[in-house]
């Protein structure tokens, strides 16, 4: 072979060579990136469970889960301010509102105008804010008591979101009597899952009857919502939770996912009960995480009766604004796995979502559609659930 | 001769015989546009897209779906209808920025009626209701969702028209109307993709959109859709996530790759099918491996969760990733000369896919790091308001007009009409393969090599994946 060959045949090679990478990368890639054998290259689920002991059985009352009331006002007015991103604090909605127009307030300005009212003069608050605010009648608010039993038969009571609208949540708090609960000093604690409208605006509401009740917050919360804590009139110690399980008392715990949620917040913790020779319960204010993330999460960190998942209240964040996607159909269809026993839901679930649950024949407990709740298939305002062993 | 010169009246190989010189020496000219191209980007995406620009139309469908449908008309224009029925001494002999108003012009006219009077007006008003906003709010949709869900059905065919189109001109090579002259030729192409495109929807698109509503409409629709059980979602993001491969790898073949390696092929029936088929069957290759990708950097797919880990998501995800490579690829090739060249085309090949795909990902590393800091979209990987096919493909959109309707300009100036690129691309390809034994023993080589390679990237994507971390947990 002269020179001339060889060099004709080193470019041969390198040009074979060359089409000969691409087609072998692209042949792998198609066998064998989607064939059941990649699943070998998966690291396999590892438990870390922590014991957070047991308790005897936990009951929730719904006092609300109305948020709002007209889903068109809601996304007409979070369209119209500049999207799902626009900063829940500017929106003019009551109680930040300053009579500005829509997405031009601010939280100081807005403040400024009603902060001699918190917490005791909560009719002249509101008075100017619905005067003043973009929608005042369409707030509603998200609140439940939750009621644990120890083993011993002592029952501890911890609120569970405070609401949005003064007016409205007063009213439902007398409904329930949540109002004499906290003069007395019978709820412990106020657990915020995260610092949207419609679950921690209605904080004056409790602090008008309970001002040095603990609070207990996602480590997320913006410096509005802190100071808004304070400019209340709170008393108390405000606990600030991170990551990971915190434990709260025995049997139960809450876990704090940190995720971007629509109007600027950012993060949310929800709560685990361990009931004795039940299962796991868990209780949730919006589960933006998603609910099978939470379930997922849960069954990974925390040790439960019988590995059983025996309970599942509150609102589930799939079709809030009753909108649909196919993706909630595959929530709908995969939650039959976890094989829950009882399950309550509301709020942000959406009732097509609760309908569809029902037809899939899961053990939704329905509710009574009193109070302003719409459907029977929400276990809805002044309604009650419980899971006890 | 005759015919030619005939089908030659209005931009038929116009695309492909202008000589684009730059005006400025090295690399200037590309920074040129860049900033040129920047600009227009920002100003446009603050008028007509940014949640808190003017018209706001990131809701996200809405501006999704004109996005989408921007860039099939466009493509119909340049490539299907050869700029007819602009003349070719027009094309030639007009401003390039004059050109570019006109031409955008009239391709947001055809845009227009084609959402307006088509989707909206005809098919939604006399067919099927959910491609109209107001049909969908006669029977109860809200308003905001009403018009969210026809923008997502429009934007759906928009998807596989932007394959179909372009992969007839450049897989099929518009056959068997090649010859004919323009507006028939493009008539008929356009009938045909078209028709294609009407077909492909309603087996990959309409079973989502029947499910989209409750009850499922059983009667109307497979529901659930086919794909469950293999796709482990019901949600049409599945097909979402292959089609844009292969409109993706249609653009790949056609730029980088100079329609190699199907263009050795000599016999044109044979040579058309492989392309058109091969494009589909690549596709396929990379969607599965983008999906599995995800998977081992961020773990496996629950079916039921939210965002990064709902499998309807990463099936999304394997489309918006690969629209992270188009932008690279498109780049290079028009601004770039298809560097490099100087190698045999199978050589070119590879280096041009390789610093591609680095570029790729330098850019999504990039583009998720700072995207919420000046486009007004959400920060994280899924979220409803993070859609990066949006601003990829508007930037696209921006880059074709500023390519084919103004000639690169200003970087850049038409001189004279020159040779045939792309037949002088083939001819290169062909003069240089021809089958020998060490040809052979060079592919099986390659072969092995590539496989080797395959199993190397997925064995190092977790360390990759922990290693290049943009969110940290």
């Amino acid at each position: 072979m002269n020179k001339k060959e060889k060099g004709a045949s080193r470019r041969d090679f390198i040009r074979g060579t060359a089409t000969g990478v691409g087609v072998g990368a692209l042949a792998s890639a198609g066998v064998f990136s989607y064939s059941p054998w990649r699943k070998s290259m998966f690291p396999e689920v590892i438990r870390n469970q922590v014991d957070i002991g047991v308790c005897k059985s936990v009951k929730v009352t719904n006092i609300s889960e109305t948020s709002w009331f007209s889903n068109s006002d809601l996304i007409g007015d979070i369209k119209k301010a500049g999207g799902l991103l626009v900063n829940q604090y500017s929106f003019n909605w009551p109680p930040f509102c300053d009579g500005g127009d829509l997405a031009k307030g601010s939280y100081e300005s807005s403040m400024a105008k009603i902060k001699e009212f918190l917490p005791d003069r909560l009719d002249e608050a509101w008075e100017f804010i619905e005067a003043n605010a973009v929608h005042p009648e369409n707030a509603g608010g998200f609140s439940c008591l939750v009621e644990v039993e120890d083993l011993d038969g002592t029952i501890h009571k911890i609120l569970f979101d405070t609401g949005w609208s003064y007016k409205w949540m007063d009213e439902c708090f007398k409904r329930e009597g949540i109002d004499k609960m906290l003069a007395n000093g019978e709820i412990e604690a106020l657990f915020i899952t995260h610092e949207h409208f419609d679950h921690f605006w209605g904080l004056p509401v409790t602090l008008k009857y309970a001002p040095d009740i603990p609070i207990i917050i996602p480590d997320t919360f913006y410096n509005e919502g802190k100071q808004y804590i304070k400019d209340c009139g709170h008393t108390g110690t405000v606990t600030e939770v991170g990551s990971g399980v915190n434990k709260i008392m025995p049997g139960v715990a809450s876990l704090k996912f940190d995720i971007p949620i629509i109007c600027r917040v950012f993060g949310e913790q929800d709560m685990f009960f361990n009931v004795k020779d039940k299962g796991l319960v868990s209780v949730t204010g919006c589960c933006h995480q998603g609910i099978i993330k939470f379930v997922e999460t849960a069954y990974k960190e925390i040790k439960y009766e019988n590995d059983n998942l025996f309970g599942l209240y509150g609102g589930l964040h799939i079709s809030p604004f009753e909108d649909w996607d196919p993706k909630y159909d595959d929530l709908v269809i995969s939650l039959g796995k976890y094989d829950f026993d009882r399950i309550g839901c509301n709020h942000c679930t959406g009732i097509v979502t609760a309908k569809k649950f029902i037809e899939t024949g899961y053990p939704v407990v329905k509710g009574t559609a009193r109070f302003r709740s719409q459907d029977t298939a929400y276990l809805g305002n002044g309604d009650t659930i419980e899971f006890k062993s | 001769m005759a015919e030619i010169e005939k089908t030659e009246i209005y931009g038929t190989g116009y695309l492909d015989k202008r000589r684009l010189i730059p005006r400025f020496r090295g690399p200037l000219p590309a920074i040129v546009n860049f900033i040129f191209l920047a600009i227009i980007f920002y100003a446009t995406w603050w008028i007509f897209q940014d949640p808190r620009g003017l018209m706001r139309m990131y809701t996200p469908y809405v501006g999704y779906m004109y996005t989408r449908w921007l860039l099939v008309t466009i493509i119909w224009v340049a490539y299907i209808f050869s700029f007819w029925p602009f003349r070719q001494d027009w094309l030639e002999r007009t401003h390039p920025v004059i050109k570019g108003i006109i031409l955008t012009a009239f391709t947001s006219v055809i845009l227009i009626v084609l959402i307006k009077g088509f989707f909206h007006g005809l098919l939604g008003n006399y067919s099927i209701a959910y491609f109209s906003p107001e049909q969908l709010e006669k029977i109860g949709i809200t308003s905001f969702y009403a018009l969210e869900y026809s923008s997502l059905a429009i934007l759906m065919f928009a998807a596989i028209a932007s394959w179909l189109g372009p992969a007839w001109v450049a897989a099929a090579e518009e056959a068997p109307w090649q010859k004919m002259p323009q507006p028939v030729k493009g008539i008929t192409i356009w009938i045909t993709t078209f028709f294609l495109s009407v077909i492909i929807y309603f087996v990959t698109m309409h079973p989502h959109m029947g499910i989209l509503y409750y009850p499922w409409q059983e009667f109307t629709s497979i529901a659930p859709p086919w794909w469950e059980s293999f796709a482990n979602t019901v949600s049409g993001n599945f097909s979402i996530g292959w089609i844009m491969c292969c409109t993706v790898v249609v653009w790949v073949y056609e730029t980088i790759w100079e329609r190699y390696p199907f263009s050795l092929i000599r016999n044109s029936i044979l040579r058309r099918f492989s392309a058109f088929f091969g494009i589909i069957a690549i596709s396929l290759a990379l969607a599965a491996f983008l999906y599995f990708a995800q998977e081992l950097v961020w773990g496996e797919a629950i079916r039921g969760t939210r965002r990064e880990f709902s499998p309807d998501w990463r099936w999304l995800h394997v489309g918006e990733l690969a629209i992270f490579w188009l932008l690279p690829v498109l780049w290079l090739k028009f601004y770039h000369g298809n560097w490099p060249n100087r190698f045999s085309t199978p050589v070119n090949v590879v280096l041009r896919t390789l610093i591609t795909i680095v570029a790729a990902a330098g850019f999504y590393w990039t583009y998720y790091k700072t995207a919420h800091l000046f486009l007004g979209v959400q920060k994280g990987f899924s979220h409803p308001q993070q859609f990066p096919m949006i601003p990829i493909i508007w930037f696209i959109c921006i880059m074709l007009i500023n390519h084919w309707f103004m000639d690169n300009w200003p970087g850049w100036k038409m001189k004279e009409r020159g040779v045939d690129a792309t037949e002088q691309a083939i001819e290169k390809a062909r003069s240089e393969i021809s089958w020998s034994p060490t040809l052979l023993i060079g592919l099986v080589a390659g072969v092995v090599a590539g496989i080797v390679l395959y199993f190397c990237l997925i064995y190092a994507l977790p360390t990759l994946g922990e290693w290049l971390t943009i969110y940290p947990k």
